[in-house]
């Protein structure tokens, strides 16, 4: 007898789930395939090929969960991990207070592919690393420039979702990034520009059309005058952010606390919980009228793009924030019930086959507005146009956020001056989503994707999306960033 | 109560097997050098909130890493299957990628074979533990969160892993390492208390007593007052201490000093930090998470790194560590930051010599605001309070602060001996409560 195919193990595990007398019950079968390429100081220091395949089991038994997983896919251990699960399931049951019910979906049974115009798994590791190496001199051709990185990343997900209710969906998905980065060192002091082309489910066409070549020379003299750059006076300022640099202060304002897991309490102990409390949605103004958040799990190329979710449930378009009202949560089977949602949003998503899917922030995106990127500098006699990431932090219910940013300017009577350095602005999500008075049309509408979402105990690795394009913010309070005394 | 009927787990990778797989890697590989790491772990988490399991999981999880030389060109494959084909596999997948590498100017051979100090890495009691115990340690703090009308958010976890690690010129090292965790978020309405353990054995996490403390926290910060952001002395519990400090572990990277890109360049034996304060490493301790080995396969030993406030070790990666002359590469796995003089028994008594200050429980979130001088920012979160003449006299809504370790750590007022502290983000060690003169606290939250 030979090695039996996923879905013959997959089979195995249901019906054992199903003779249980659980009343759900799926099994993720995955193998990962992940390539890095880690490029420092003019020499590349790592080449990884990890290959990471396993399954886990989950089950719903009584109303209480169990999961179990393992590397180890064999005919021992298929079943000996499903009834582990329900096992587990069994002890979770015994304590229950509230019984989990799912939201119902239907029954899927699927195929979804990442096109690719390039697999970047057939692309030759003398052209990835001639690129990383050749990348780092140009940006090591700047005076000023001390240290350099640059660094490439592809990923391929094959994995199968089968469950007690009939539904089958099979993935193969791609992601790829790359990225590079500058040091200039001046009077004791040190600071760094980046380059990086969005976490994208795309080929190596993303790669080869993002022109790091391109890209460094204006990278490494940014960093150069950064690192010269007048400290910026503290003081209340317009902000104009870019898309990339939105992404994250959109990700830690708007899409966390979105998470519906986080508002009812379920992250209490780790991630936090959610200021946007369940009696908020469709009425709390989150923001101006100018704000309207889309989530858009059907978006082609984007991280959470994947077909359907780890609870089966079909990817979804829909608004977090419609004109600057809250109206909708990141949901999944279990939670989506609890606020009488009679289907789930499908951003329930695990990090791999060891992990148990949990509520994810979706690609949630600014809509674009009308104005142009000019207009919105014009109008601004005293502000700061931000690009990129840098600090961030945000307490645990996401009131009270501080940010930095990877490249800043002054704006002086509507026109982008010179840089600036050590730009930290803080506020309250609400009011500083309320101060937004502008937001720049769709030809200038950017995306960029996250791979190191860290949430749940064990912690997982989340991946979304964030699409926007420029935005203006008014009177928003700006501090230096270093310590005083 | 269930009790499990299901198999056990099979059993973990044995020194004898990884010596079995690693042989099959080493015997056939066409590099120049050849290093093959295990790491097979088995565990599982028991998630509450609301006063119920929310998550329960299981996973045993086997990894096999590979990394071939030929000449200075080196690559890494790994994989989960420990199949002899599979293993086969990645060995080509680790030549190809060599043979097809620029040379690397840092590549170094393996570390010569050495003999790694035998650690009690892992306790019996947890390698038994399995998901009743977790239950049954979960169900205790929530009981008693309940019997308070309180609510529990928390985890309950314990794992075994065998950590494995050999190389053609006969370095071998193999250990098995047990971790056991609790953590306790207790919410009374808009307040919440925290606390939380790691340990090599699941006996010593003190589920009730821990639960205790965070329930006593959640009830005295509720309704709590609003502070003005601005400079505060402080009060900080040995967590808070420990966020702190995982950033200035964190700057000790050597290569980043000798670039001039660290915080604490041109720092190295000079006095940074106030004088009785110093940080040492400790593998050997019985509460600590010390290990005999390392990834790179160097022996983990005690070290000094700040004596007396004095700079005087930086980590170093071991192509830097050659190029200076370091011999035996310390490593920071088990810190015990300590304190000379005369020690408060608890922070409580801490407090009862304090006569105005903020009372930080844990800071959330901290991240690095520039890199140049280590200013950080982070909430404080999970019971922050005020403290007048020697009493906790209110729950204070959260601030942020803005400042860096570097400064506040400069001049210490008074402080307890080194305790047992976990954090999410920096992993365990012991560290004192330090009472200190100022912290700048840059904007307050709404709870």
């Amino acid at each position: 007898m030979g090695i039996p195919s996923w879905d013959e193990f997959a089979e195995i595990a249901l019906k054992r789930l199903t003779a249980s007398g659980a009343e759900y019950g799926d099994i993720r079968i995955q193998q990962s395939t992940t390539e890095s390429i880690q490029g420092e100081d003019r020499r590349i220091a790592s080449i990884r090929n990890i290959e990471d395949c396993g399954f886990g089991v989950r089950v719903l038994y009584h109303g209480a969960w169990g999961f179990a997983a393992s590397s180890i896919l064999s005919l021992e251990e298929v079943p000996r991990v499903a009834d582990l699960a329900v096992e587990i399931a069994k002890g979770s049951a015994s304590i229950a207070v509230e019984k989990v019910r799912l939201a119902e979906e239907p029954v899927h049974r699927d195929c979804v592919l990442t096109p690719c115009q390039i697999d970047p798994f057939s692309v030759s590791l003398e052209k990835k690393t001639d690129l990383l190496l050749t990348t780092m001199e140009a940006l090591h051709r700047q005076a000023g420039i001390v240290r350099s990185s640059a660094s490439l990343w592809a990923r391929r997900d094959r994995k199968l979702f089968m469950s007690t209710e009939g539904a089958r969906v099979e993935f193969d998905l791609l992601a790829g990034q790359g990225d590079c980065t500058a040091t200039a060192l001046h009077n004791g002091r040190f600071a760094s520009r980046s380059f990086n082309t969005p976490h994208l489910r795309r080929g190596y066409e993303l790669i080869e059309e993002a022109d790091f070549l391109r890209e460094a020379p204006r990278v490494a003299n940014q960093a150069v005058e950064k690192i010269h750059a007048p400290i910026v006076d503290a003081g209340v300022y317009d902000l104009i952010l870019d898309p990339e640099h939105l992404s994250l202060t959109m990700h830690e304002s708007c899409g966390h606390p979105s998470e519906l897991d986080r508002a009812l309490g379920y992250e209490a102990n780790y991630a936090g919980t959610s200021f946007l409390t369940t009696d908020k949605q469709g009425t709390f103004r989150f923001g101006s009228p100018h704000v309207t958040f889309v989530a858009d799990n059907t978006e082609p190329e984007t991280l959470a793009a994947t077909g359907y979710d780890d609870d089966g449930v079909a990817c979804q378009q829909w608004d977090i924030v419609r004109d600057g009202i809250f109206v909708g949560y990141c949901t999944n089977r279990e939670v989506a019930s609890k606020i009488g949602e009679t289907r789930s949003r499908g951003s329930n998503r695990a990090d791999g086959w060891n992990s148990v899917p949990i509520v994810r922030i979706a690609n949630i995106g600014l809509v674009p507005g009308s104005a142009t990127l000019d207009q919105l500098i014009g109008d601004v006699k005293r502000g700061i146009c931000i690009e990129g990431h840098g600090s961030y932090s945000i307490d645990q219910r996401r009131y009270n956020f501080q940010f930095g940013g990877d490249a800043f300017w002054l704006i002086e009577h509507g026109r982008r001056t010179h840089m600036l350095r050590d730009v930290i602005y803080h506020g309250i999500t609400p009011e500083f989503w309320n101060s937004c008075d502008g937001v720049a049309d769709r030809l200038f509408r950017r995306r960029y994707g996250f791979i190191t979402c860290g949430k749940g105990q064990p912690g997982q690795s989340g991946w979304m999306t964030h699409a926007a394009a420029p935005a203006r913010f008014r009177q928003v309070a700006v501090i230096r960033g270093e310590s005083s005394g | 109560m269930s009790v499990l009927a299901a198999k056990p787990c099979p059993k973990m990778i044995s020194r004898e097997e990884f010596r079995f797989l690693a042989d099959l890697v080493l015997t056939r590989s066409s590099g120049d050098q050849t290093m093959v790491t295990l790491h097979d772990q088995h565990g599982g988490t028991t998630r509450f909130a609301n006063n119920q399991v929310v998550q329960n999981v299981n996973t045993r999880r086997g990894t096999l890493t590979v990394t071939v030389a030929v000449g200075r060109r080196c690559g890494t494959a790994a994989t989960t299957d420990f199949t002899a084909g599979s293993v086969q596999d990645t060995l080509m997948r680790a030549e190809r990628i060599a043979r097809v590498s620029p040379d690397d100017p840092e590549y170094l051979p393996p570390p010569e074979p050495q003999p790694f100090a035998a650690r009690e890495t892992a306790r019996p009691e947890t390698m038994t533990a399995g998901p009743t115990r977790r239950l049954e340690y979960a169900n205790e703090a929530i009981g008693q969160c309940r019997m308070e009308n309180l609510i529990a958010a928390g985890i309950v976890s314990s794992s075994v892993a065998s950590i494995g690690i050999a190389a053609n010129n006969g370095l071998f090292g193999y250990e098995t390492r047990t971790d056991a965790r609790f953590s306790l978020t207790v919410q009374a309405g808009d307040a919440t208390g925290w606390n939380a353990a790691a340990h090599r054995s699941i006996d010593h996490l003190k589920i009730q007593e821990r639960t205790l403390v965070a329930i006593q926290k959640a009830k005295c910060g509720r309704e709590p007052r609003e502070l003005p952001p601005g400079p505060y002395p402080v009060l900080l519990e040995p967590a808070a201490v420990a966020g702190l400090w995982a950033w200035v572990l964190w700057s000790l990277d050597a290569k980043s000093y000798e670039k001039g890109t660290s915080p604490l360049a041109g720092k190295l034996r000079e006095r940074m930090l106030d004088k009785r304060l110093t940080l040492t490493n400790a593998p050997g301790h019985p509460d600590l998470l010390g290990i005999g080995f390392t990834s790179e396969g160097l022996p983990s030993e005690p070290s000094t790194w700040i004596d007396h406030g004095v700079l005087t070790q930086l980590a170093y990666d071991r192509f830097t560590a050659q190029a200076h002359g370091i011999k035996a590469i310390p490593t920071l796995e088990a810190p015990v930051l300590s304190i000379d003089g005369a020690a408060c028994g608890t922070v409580m008594d801490l407090v009862k010599q304090v006569n105005r200050a903020i009372l930080v429980t844990n800071f959330w979130y901290i991240r690095s605001v520039n890199p140049s001088d280590l200013t950080l920012t982070g909430m404080t979160r999970d019971g922050t309070f005020l403290v007048e003449k020697g009493e906790i006299v209110a729950g204070i809504k959260n601030l942020r602060f803005h400042d860096s370790p570097l400064r506040i750590f400069r001049q210490i007022d008074a402080w307890t001996m080194p305790m047992e502290t976990v954090i999410a983000e920096a992993g365990k060690m012991l560290a004192p409560a330090i009472a200190l003169p100022g912290l700048h606290f840059s904007s307050a939250t709404r709870f």
